[in-house]
């Protein structure tokens, strides 16, 4: 079904500064390792097992168009419920265009058309009548740089609640704003200044006020995209832990250009290779027994 | 290694020689330039203020006046003949003056203004009348030129006669130099001792509040619209091309827009702040539109992300977070759209605002003039006295505008935030 | 905090549609309006304040557009939204008059206020110049006779004032004075230039024969640097006479008046520029000065009549009066007489009067 999308776009990528990967040319495209049916042009078939029983999203055929350039091509790929799945792949193979195809986030993007059909229990997230709004509501992103807005710790929680309309009075919002610290383990850290600005925390701590900001909203599922490529290690293995205390109750797509992250953290991992999904499966089996071949080549460093 | 070749590291150090004598050239250059900047701003700055300072001062002359009550007699308060009070003072003072024509040479000596200043005294207060008082009058221009030195005793402004009067004055301790209040709290007149900036300040307040009540709303809704909304297209894009060359056209066209359009089209009244409000307006508009957008861009797109990606409206980020963040380059913009706003005359002229106007404006609709028009009419005065006045009300002038700008700066402060 | 900025600046905008919608439809006007020549501002000004404060009446607004200016806007109809009086440096033109005329402007007064001198001035540093009116033309057209005495014209040869005259001090030719914009220079090209050309009698033959011809002998001003249009501002060429005391200047007697401790006036013909040589006429560069009131307002608009009482007042006009002190020099005593007499009729002015 053919339920594409010439959203009334906005902005061009240059205004915005979007940064994906996908925009630029990769720096080190493997010409050599390029799949035979690549070069006719078909988009490389999946191998592993890209569907699950129950999945919360399935991604059917789903092609992604940057005006002529073909990003994202027949990509099929269940989301599960309470488990984390990673998006790996070298620079440019569009795994960050993928997960932001599922809150719709490339809308805001001009040129950008997406077809295929991505489901949200049940329900085609790119239909017509579909509203973004409730939409990111219930699929939540933590962006590649922590992003707090400019204001307190405690505003910035409860900013999403706000506009939601999710509390009815004070009380409500301080306990929403508190569970979601708790849950993104900050509250210990902050609850004595919740009026200080939400930028003079440290990079990580402003990762996981991103991550409280997120999960203050309700999501069902919370998309990471590449959440700790600017965090010093220890940083890195908090938001870790709190990747795997989160997966009990939401459902998480994580980009990561960390192949040791993405096998500590997730359940399910995917391979992306120039567009194509070239392999799903669990993350043991896929970093020890990889099927297809480019998946091997990049987990054992050939490229990427 | 080769010996012919000689290392790298020599030829490097051999270059860095020349690079660290081009570097230091460059900031040489550069001092220079801030230091030939800054002496000309204080070569400015030390001439409009010599110039100007000495009109801070006025030169008054002491003189007993007796409230006869027969000038009063006829009870019109506002119609007596207030000259005479001042005649007979002066007479009482000098009675060796007796003859007609130096009689007029005496009573030369005092501002023509004195009399209303008495007139006013009066009116204020009635127990005056049938007393007798010591009052402080402003003198004659050509009196308070010569005290302040500028004009020399062989000009032959003033006679020999004159010369001598003043200077018994002077040694009585009954002429003497007192700070000009009349300068902040008179409007324009032809006699530099009775002009003043008020009126002009007041318009000048008049009609920046209608330009900055109609440019910000109207700049920052035209900036976001664009920006934020408006498909790109060629519609778009013209638009954008006539936004900038509307910044670089000449401001006498606007004046000239302004005169075609609000006088003679919506039959507006002439001389008014409201018209001149409006036609500055179209002047700063482009100014704050560019600055507005430049602002807006200058957003990082991760607080779009942020926002949108809790579910935000395009409204709502826009309202919430890139409006709050943009708001001091807009704000710098305005204000310095207001700044140019305020040292403009050009436009102006077209709508009648360069007009001699001495009653201090009311509203937004009656006759006024605004300051630099105010040092422009009086720089073409002739009486010697408006000299050093042109120069006190363009340090009144600069005034604002480092206020404005201080203002700018702590607005900046204010609103500034860091992500 | 954005949204009280917002707030406050929507009540902003309500004030001001709010104070200035009822004022729009207020039709009525209750200050004069003047316009016209620069010449006659500063004149009209200090009758205009002395109206204001003794009167009870609003102070006038006048506004300093140039005498040909002003006609525009005094011919442009009648209604509050046009001016009631117009000052002008010189007469009214038949042509503006039949603009006037088109328009609905019937039926114009003129007032004749006195008499203004040009003058031609240096630094009090330097001598005195002694002129005659052929001098300055010489010194100052673009084409001038041929020296050599063959009645056609040559471009102007002279470099100093020496070449001229041998009398005169061999000093440059370097004159400041005002763009053709300004009615001064109008006059100046009127009273002396053509006056200086028509001194030679086969130029003033060309009057007749060859009007263009004698036009573009007479009234151009020479180009190559002699004479430097210095702008309006007469203070400004004053400045620049005292520090280049080589140099001279033209411009209106009250500037010469108010500077007297630094510059002086040439003699012309004879006649130093002195406030009782100008009043008697014997100074030969000096024009009248006019303001016109627009009959159709009087009564209409509140104070024309008082204002004009006051102007043609033996105080403000006369010998001793205070636009004497201003620098204007008054008509004779029969001419000031008639005309306040005529003024106080509001005796219209008849288009054949002009010729």
């Amino acid at each position: 079904m053919e339920t594409a999308t010439e959203q009334r776009t906005l902005f061009t990528k240059e205004e915005i500064g979007v940064t994906t990967p996908e925009d630029s040319k990769p720096q080190h495209r493997p010409e050599k390792t390029l799949p035979a049916d690549r070069a006719q042009d078909k988009p490389a078939p999946t191998v592993g097992k890209p569907f699950v029983d129950n999945p919360r999203m399935a991604c059917r055929h789903v092609n992604v168009f940057y005006g002529d350039k073909h990003a994202i091509r027949d990509v099929s790929l269940d989301i599960g419920r309470n488990q984390v799945i990673a998006m790996i792949g070298p620079s440019g193979c569009g795994k960050s265009t993928f997960i932001r195809c599922l809150n719709r986030m490339n809308d805001t993007i001009e040129g950008c058309r997406v077809t295929g059909e991505i489901l949200l229990d049940g329900q085609n997230i790119y239909a017509r009548q579909v509203d973004v709004v409730p939409l990111r509501a219930q699929v939540g992103m933590v962006f590649q740089k922590p992003n707090p807005f400019p204001k307190s710790i405690y505003d910035n929680v409860a900013y999403g609640p706000k506009i939601h309309g999710l509390a009815r009075n004070r009380a409500e919002l301080d306990e929403i704003v508190e569970t979601s610290l708790q849950r993104a383990g900050l509250w210990d850290e902050v609850k004595d200044r919740l009026s200080h600005a939400g930028t003079s925390l440290s990079g990580g701590q402003q990762q996981r006020l991103c991550i409280a900001r997120t999960i203050a909203v309700g999501p069902e599922v919370i998309l990471m995209d590449e959440p700790c490529s600017a965090l010093d290690p220890i940083a890195t293995g908090k938001i870790e832990e709190l990747i795997d205390e989160l997966r009990r109750q939401y459902s998480i797509a994580i980009v990561t250009h960390s192949m040791q992250q993405a096998a500590r953290v997730s359940q399910r991992t995917a391979y992306f290779h120039l567009g194509d999904l070239i392999e799903v499966g669990r993350t043991e089996q896929i970093f020890t027994t990889p099927r297809h071949k480019l998946t091997q080549d990049y987990i054992t460093g050939r490229f990427g | 290694m080769n010996n012919g070749k000689p290392k790298t590291i020599e030829i490097v150090q051999r270059s860095l020689v020349r690079r660290y004598r081009a570097e230091r050239r460059f900031r040489r250059m550069g001092l220079g330039a801030i230091v030939l900047s800054l002496v000309f701003l204080g070569f400015l700055f030390a001439s409009i203020v010599g110039n100007g300072y000495t009109a801070l001062f006025q030169t008054q002359v002491q003189l007993d006046i007796s409230f006869d009550p027969e000038t009063f007699a006829t009870g019109e308060l506002a119609n007596a003949d207030y000259p005479r009070l001042i005649k007979e003072a002066l007479y009482k003072a000098f009675p060796q003056v007796t003859a007609r024509g130096e009689r007029r040479a005496l009573t030369g000596l005092v501002s023509s203004g004195a009399a209303f200043q008495l007139r006013q005294m009066v009116l204020a207060d009635r127990s005056l009348i049938g007393t007798r008082r010591s009052i402080w009058l402003p003198a004659d221009d050509d009196v308070d030129m010569l005290v302040k030195g500028h004009l020399s005793r062989q000009a032959g402004r003033l006679s020999e006669a004159q010369l001598a009067w003043i200077g018994q004055l002077q040694s009585q301790g009954k002429l003497a130099k007192h700070f000009n209040w009349t300068l902040f709290t008179a409007g324009d007149s032809r006699e530099p001792e009775l002009a003043g900036i008020l009126g002009a300040v007041v318009g000048s307040f008049y009609t920046l509040l209608v330009t900055l009540a109609l440019s910000f709303p109207l700049g920052v809704a035209t900036a976001v619209y664009l920006e934020e909304f408006a498909p790109r297209s060629r519609w778009t894009d013209l638009i954008e091309v006539n936004i900038n060359n509307l910044a670089a056209v000449p401001s006498i066209v606007f004046g000239l827009l302004g005169l075609a359009v609000f006088l003679g089209a919506f039959g507006m009244p002439r001389s008014a702040p409201v018209v001149g409000g409006m036609v500055l307006t179209l002047m700063t508009l482009p100014t704050i539109i560019i600055a507005s957008r430049a602002a807006l861009q200058a957003v990082p797109p991760s607080i779009r992300d942020a926002a949108l990606g809790v579910g935000a409206s395009k409204m709502q980020m826009i309202l919430h977070h890139v409006l709050p963040l943009a708001l001091p380059g807009m704000l710098t913009g305005t204000i310095i759209g207001m700044a140019r706003a305020l040292g403009e005359t050009a436009p102006l002229l077209m709508i009648g605002m360069v007009a001699f106007i001495v009653d201090i404006p009311g509203g937004f609709t009656d006759p006024a003039t605004v300051l630099p028009v105010q040092i422009y009419l009086w720089a073409d005065s002739p009486e010697r006295a408006f000299v050093e006045r042109t120069a006190a009300a363009t340090l009144a002038l600069l005034a604002f505008l480092i206020v404005m700008n201080g203002l700018a700066v702590v607005l900046r402060r204010r609103f500034e935030r860091r992500w | 905090m954005l949204k009280k900025t917002l707030q406050a600046f929507a009540a902003v905008i309500l004030i001001w549609t709010g104070a200035a919608a009822p004022a729009m439809a207020d039709a009525a006007r209750d200050n004069l309006k003047i316009v016209g020549s620069s010449t006659v501002y500063p004149f009209a000004t200090v009758v205009a304040e002395q109206f204001g404060k003794t009167s009870g009446f609003k102070t006038p607004v006048i506004e300093s557009t140039g005498s040909g200016g002003g006609f525009k806007l005094f011919c442009a109809g009648v209604g509050v939204e046009h001016p009631d009086i117009t000052n002008a440096s010189r007469r009214i033109k038949p042509s503006e008059m039949d603009t006037c005329a088109a328009n609905g402007v019937n039926e114009i007064v003129e007032v004749k206020i006195g008499y203004d001198g040009i003058v031609l001035a240096n630094s009090r540093k330097a001598p005195p110049l002694k002129l005659t009116r052929r001098d300055m033309y010489l010194a100052l057209a673009r084409q001038v006779p041929d020296p050599s005495g063959a009645q056609k014209v040559v471009p102007n040869p002279y470099k100093t004032w020496k070449e001229i005259n041998p009398a005169l001090p061999a000093s440059k030719i370097e004159v400041l004075g005002p763009p053709p914009t300004s009615g001064t220079r109008d006059a100046f090209v009127e009273l002396v230039m053509e006056h200086g050309a028509e001194s030679y009698d086969w130029i003033k033959a060309l009057k007749k024969s060859d009007e263009k011809q004698f036009k573009a002998i007479s009234q151009t001003v020479r180009e190559d640097g002699a004479y430097i249009e210095a702008g309006e501002n007469d203070n400004l060429i004053v400045q620049k006479l005292e520090a280049n005391p080589k140099a001279a200047g033209i411009f209106g007697f009250s500037f010469l008046d108010q500077n007297v401790d630094k510059i002086q006036g040439a003699v012309v013909e004879n006649v130093s520029p002195t406030f009782e040589a100008i009043a008697d006429g014997s100074y030969p560069v000096s024009r009248p000065l006019f303001f016109y009131i627009k009959k159709a307002h009087v009564g209409r608009i509140p104070g024309i009549a008082e204002y004009v009482k006051e102007f043609s007042s033996e105080k403000a006009w006369g010998p001793d009066g205070y636009l004497a002190d201003k620098g204007l020099i008054p008509m004779p005593d029969a001419e000031r007489k008639q005309m306040a007499a005529d003024v106080a009729r509001m005796k219209t002015l008849a288009k054949d009067a002009l010729k």
